[in-house]
């Protein structure tokens, strides 16, 4: 029969009953995620060419492009943050950013049936002049 | 004497994943088991045919959480074989050094679990606050904390700065020294050593006949292990299995914990044998598709898993197959079951390190 | 299949110490129309440190014994060829009568499921191809 009286955790857990958590307070503390770390993309729609090649290879078909409407589209909840858009696109559009993906609390549909977490970017045609880029952007609340 | 049928799962509070295992019971004694899974299958296998073979690795290395970066890498390495493409150097040792810290992780994961399910909470938190640091450690270097998609086939997509495996290994230390306060809990707590030792026996002759793995049969004396082979530069370092004889639950957590320091001390040996430099390739990228069909082996933190690799030329595989080291124990899991008290069931289906996702797919 | 010669190799292999290590079932496709689609199966035997091979070339029809006699560890990999391939094995130890995985396709790996994802899947390449250009 084992010695009742050998018990190693004690002193650990007496220390840990005076100290302090060992958990944050999250939401009210939260901790910067490391520098590289995966989480939203990022896109930069002044450099972008429309060559549609990260929307080929996204493994998760999260992004949506159309060359000739210039238009731009993510849904931000089926990327997987493999990294691989960033990776093709040599127009240097695209950047990984540390930020965690919002939460969406209501699974609202927008007008024209995107999901939440849709981001979409528009460009008009490139005038001979120097061409603004608008954002159009329509997130779900 | 009185038989009841009592279903154990498939939710239930020491089951990291759902199996059911119907029990056949003689008042507190099990004398029949009769398993059933499928409640987490996802048909992973079958998107070969919907996913390009340059995508399938991000779908493999969900398969699991755990053993994320194991199934990543073993997908690589199979196609790397079938197209014979020849990885970097720096590549192959930054893709073990990463596999030995991603064993670590998964045998403290498993502690604390195994501690939970005999109420040890408090044992169980203390195991996971250590599992930080590790995950800590692959954020840095890989980007994500548990999914890592660093390995690519041909290479790795990061490099780990010289200097800041230095710093990894001065953190692989400190956890150590932390580690070693928890090896004495579980070495000889009096509540641990009552309800793990003396249960769940499996001889050596047994762990053979029922085709154990990894740390089951390890602990029961039988020298198996797949990094003996040494592929993967694994013939390059100092490297021995650790065993146990006692073949009980006990020494099963005891192989475990061990095979946490010899991790950390593989990824000393590593660390002084890579070739060091900035800037060196990382990645081979192969061309054209894959023709041909392999079997690659690798130890994950639960045993052999294999990995089948069949394609066809095309752009998608023809069939790709994981069987994984969980699948292989099952068999050993309900042999032990049998004759056991009813309250030794959760010690016993714990003490196989059960991914029923990896097993399901 | 020659059933006595494929069990006396793998009554060989047990007889020798080796150990179980998987059985795979994979569906081949038939090149043309006519022919029927066969499986592929292979039982991977380990020892110390090799890893060998028993290949078979089956079709539903055929019947495939079970290495239980020899392996009792077989009997989740042969339930789950039966289940996921519709492969015809026999004498299984432990036989969970189809109940393994329960899948909502029923025989998912069979020749006609995978048709049928093989043309989805030529379809939705074609789909966005036509539309990109």
């Amino acid at each position: 029969m084992a010695n009742p009286f050998r018990l190693p955790m004690a002193p650990r857990a007496i220390r840990n009953l005076f100290s302090k958590p060992a958990t944050r307070r999250y939401p009210y503390d939260i901790r910067p995620r490391f520098e590289g770390a995966r989480g939203t993309i990022k896109f930069d729609v002044e450099t972008c060419n429309y060559c549609t090649l990260c929307a080929k290879r996204c493994p998760a078909a999260a992004i949506t492009v159309s060359r000739e409407n210039r238009t731009w589209a993510i849904e931000h909840l089926t990327c997987i943050g493999c990294n691989v858009c960033v990776e093709v696109c040599n127009k240097n559009s695209l950047s990984m950013s540390t930020d965690s993906k919002s939460v969406h609390t209501h699974a609202e549909v927008g007008p024209q049936g995107q999901r939440p977490g849709h981001e979409e970017w528009h460009s008009p045609a490139p005038e001979p002049a120097a061409g603004t880029a608008s954002k159009a952007a329509t997130p779900a609340a | 004497m009185k038989r009841t049928i009592v279903p154990f799962g498939p939710q239930h509070p020491v089951l990291p994943e759902p199996i059911v295992l119907d029990l056949l019971l003689e008042d507190e004694k099990v004398v029949d088991a009769i398993p059933t899974i499928g409640y987490i299958h996802r048909g992973l296998e079958a998107m070969v045919d919907r996913v390009e073979y340059t995508e399938m690795g991000f779908v493999v290395e969900r398969i699991c959480g755990i053993c994320s970066f194991m199934h990543g890498l073993g997908y690589c390495l199979a196609l790397e074989s079938i197209m014979n493409v020849e990885v970097p150097d720096r590549a192959r040792w930054l893709r073990i050094i990463w596999a030995e810290i991603s064993r670590i992780q998964s045998h403290l994961l498993w502690l604390g679990l195994g501690a939970d399910a005999f109420g040890f909470e408090n044992l169980f938190m203390h195991c996971w606050r250590m599992r930080e640091e590790i995950l800590d450690i692959f954020e840095k270097t890989t980007g994500g904390r548990i999914i890592h998609s660093v390995n690519r086939i041909g290479g790795v997509k990061r490099d780990i700065a010289d200097s800041e495996l230095v710093a990894i290994l001065a953190r692989l230390d400190e956890l150590g020294s932390a580690f070693d306060a928890t090896v004495k809990v579980f070495g000889s707590d009096a509540s641990i050593r009552h309800r793990l030792g003396g249960v769940g026996i499996l001889s050596a002759a047994d762990a053979r006949a029922v085709d154990a793995v990894g740390p089951m049969a390890r602990a029961s004396g039988v020298r198996m292990d797949t990094r003996l082979t040494g592929q993967n530069l694994y013939d390059q370092l100092d490297f021995e299995p650790v065993l146990e004889t006692a073949g009980d639950c006990l020494a099963r957590v005891i192989v475990r914990m061990r095979e946490v320091r010899q991790s950390i001390e593989l990824v000393h040996q590593m660390v002084d044998k890579m070739p060091k430099g900035e800037g060196m390739p990382l990645e081979n990228k192969p061309r054209g598709n894959p023709s041909g069909e392999t079997f690659t082996r690798l130890e994950q933190p639960r045993g052999e898993v294999v990995y089948y690799v069949k394609a066809n030329g095309t752009k998608y595989l023809e069939r790709f197959r994981a069987r994984t080291p969980t699948f292989a124990n099952i068999p050993a899991m309900i042999k032990l079951v049998k004759g056991c008290d009813l309250a030794d069931v959760p010690n016993i289906i714990l003490t196989i390190d059960p991914c029923i996702s990896c097993t399901e797919r | 299949m020659d059933k006595a010669a494929f069990l006396a190799r793998v009554g060989e292999y047990h007889k020798n110490g080796w150990r179980l290590a998987i059985i795979n079932a994979t569906t081949v496709p038939s090149p043309d129309e006519v022919t029927p689609g066969v499986f592929e199966i292979s039982w991977g035997f380990a020892h110390e440190l090799e890893f060998e091979t028993i290949r078979e070339t089956v079709t539903t029809a055929d019947e495939v014994p079970s290495v239980s006699e020899f392996f009792g560890a077989a009997f989740l990999y042969e339930n789950e060829m039966r289940e996921l391939f519709g492969i015809n094995v026999t004498g299984i130890g432990l036989d969970l009568g189809g109940q393994l995985y329960k899948t909502s396709v029923k025989i998912p790996f069979s020749h006609a499921a995978v048709k049928a994802r093989l043309e989805a899947t030529a379809a939705a390449n074609a789909a966005a191809a036509g539309k990109k250009a």
